[in-house]
């Protein structure tokens, strides 16, 4: 028999439905309190967190390696051949390895561009079924984590503090949705603004139409005041794509993030920026083929031909 | 209905967030990955009465609420996950045909959790949120119907053994 409900029920559901509705308001109109449970959630959960970390990262690795096996075959091949011979001396140091790697190329574009920042392990990633992009960093407001701090890896922009707990922090992901960033390219110095579009792409929509955008132009930071939320010449990605449809209003372009965000493992958080604008120093330099070795054979005109030498006959 | 049985049911779901939070946020998978504590909560509600399964979705909704990867305000999942849950819970109570087959469970769950996860979207859109390209929305969702179609089936059994320590013998499968 299909379920009628009583009117117990029924109050019950409108009690709960308003409640909802009443917690919405609360939190819309800033009420502190709201704020704060989520903040001692979060402080709570990160000692867990890190534990969780820990005890999942040899299936996280397997994870990320079954979901790459079709795109990167070729250099899994190549890269196969070299674990041989790593595998019995670097076992248990593979993870480390990897975090220092990438720990190296976020101090050496620190280091360039003359920020001053805190490293911090990602501890974890946001669930994408709320359709936001998100990860949480080991360092918080303790280590001088702040809210609207740069985030960087060794490619470039990460994205931004969203919240900073006492020993974690939140950074929203330069491909979340709601993420936007003042951008200009490099050499040319033409602005726009660039939005995340949920994964590695994003959207970049120039102010003036009239400027020109080509293919595989890098893309900076333009820099806030204060060098928050973004400090100035941050690398954020380079152009795939222009759309130059003539009856547009703005000009428009997809971009590839430097960074690959499902494979972060050690970021920087941006405490300080550099005293003067970087400006084009930390685009990184293209990729450039590798030279094959040619040689070239000149004919010298007049010039005698070796002839073979006669053997001579034995006499009898 | 028994308030005081619905109470006990709250480890069982803290354990959940805390798993979800700890480890299955780790894991990193694929398709966007899945929300245990939202699969959970609508298994749980298809085995209960809808007064039960409207409190299961206001006890899980305040969970993901808390947790620090929701980008909406506080209430935004509590609303929807009440929604959600009285309706699976509704179209489940009184229907054998539908609570004594675990695959229409399964299937019920998963459709659920596609549902309350649109419901989500939509409101977070009136309440201005970024959501991105309808691309990465699809693309989530169908992760989200892949992930629930294939944990809700090894679960479910462990799920309905709590539910019958807790509410009784009526939703056994």
């Amino acid at each position: 028999m299909r379920y009628g409900g009583d009117n117990r029920g029924r109050l019950l559901i409108i009690v709960l439905l308003v409640t909802s509705l009443f917690l919405i308001t609360l939190d819309l109109r800033g009420v502190q309190v709201i704020d704060g449970l989520r903040t001692g959630t979060q402080t709570a959960l990160t000692p867990v967190q890190k534990v969780g970390s820990w005890a999942v990262s040899p299936f996280r690795n397997f994870i990320s390696d079954v979901t790459h096996l079709g795109r990167t075959r070729n250099q899994m091949d190549k890269l196969k051949a070299e674990n041989d011979k790593l595998r019995l001396t670097l076992q248990s140091r593979e993870t480390a390895d990897a975090q220092l790697k990438q720990l190296k190329g976020v101090l050496n574009l620190a280091g360039t561009a003359g920020y001053k920042v805190v490293n911090a392990k990602v501890i974890s990633q946001g669930s994408s079924t709320s359709f936001t992009q998100t990860i949480t960093i080991d360092a918080g407001t303790s280590s001088g984590v702040h809210t609207n701090m740069t985030v960087l890896s060794g490619f470039g922009l990460v994205g931004v503090v969203k919240y900073a707990y006492t020993n974690s922090a939140l950074v929203q992901l330069a491909s979340d949705p709601a993420f936007k960033i003042g951008a200009r390219i490099a050499g040319t110095q033409q602005i726009g603004i660039l939005s995340g579009q949920g994964t590695r792409k994003g959207v970049l929509q120039l102010l003036d139409n009239t400027t020109q955008v080509r293919k595989g132009d890098a893309l900076l930071a333009r820099g806030s005041q204060n060098g928050r939320p973004f400090v100035p010449g941050v690398p954020i990605g380079e152009v795939t794509s222009v759309d130059n449809s003539p009856g547009a209003v703005t000009q428009t372009a997809d971009v590839k993030f430097y960074t690959n965000f499902s494979t972060l493992g050690v970021v920087a958080v941006v405490v300080s920026g550099s005293s003067a604008d970087p400006r084009d120093a930390l685009v990184p330099p293209k990729p450039r083929p590798t030279p094959l070795p040619t040689v070239t054979i000149y004919a010298t005109p007049g010039a005698v031909e070796p002839s073979p030498t006669p053997t001579p006959k034995p006499t009898k | 209905m028994s308030l005081r049985r619905f109470f006990y049911s709250f480890p069982i779901f803290f354990s959940v967030f805390l798993l979800q939070e700890a480890v299955v946020t780790q894991m990193r998978l694929p398709a966007g990955g899945i929300n245990l504590l939202l699969v959970v909560a609508l298994i749980w509600a298809a085995l209960s009465t809808p007064e039960i399964g409207a409190l299961t979705g206001f006890g899980a909704g305040l969970m993901m609420d808390v947790s620090q990867t929701s980008p909406g305000p506080m209430g935004h999942w509590t609303l929807v996950l009440i929604i959600a849950c009285y309706a699976v819970a509704f179209l489940g109570y009184g229907d054998d045909n539908i609570r004594g087959n675990p695959i229409n469970i399964v299937f019920l769950v998963t459709i659920g959790v596609v549902a309350a996860q649109s419901v989500f979207l939509l409101l977070g859109m009136m309440l201005g949120q970024e959501i991105g390209s309808i691309s990465n929305v699809a693309f989530i969702l169908a992760g989200s119907a892949f992930w629930t179609a294939i944990i809700s089936p090894l679960i479910l059994k462990v799920v309905s053994y709590f539910h019958i320590i807790i509410f009784g013998v009526r939703s056994h499968l």
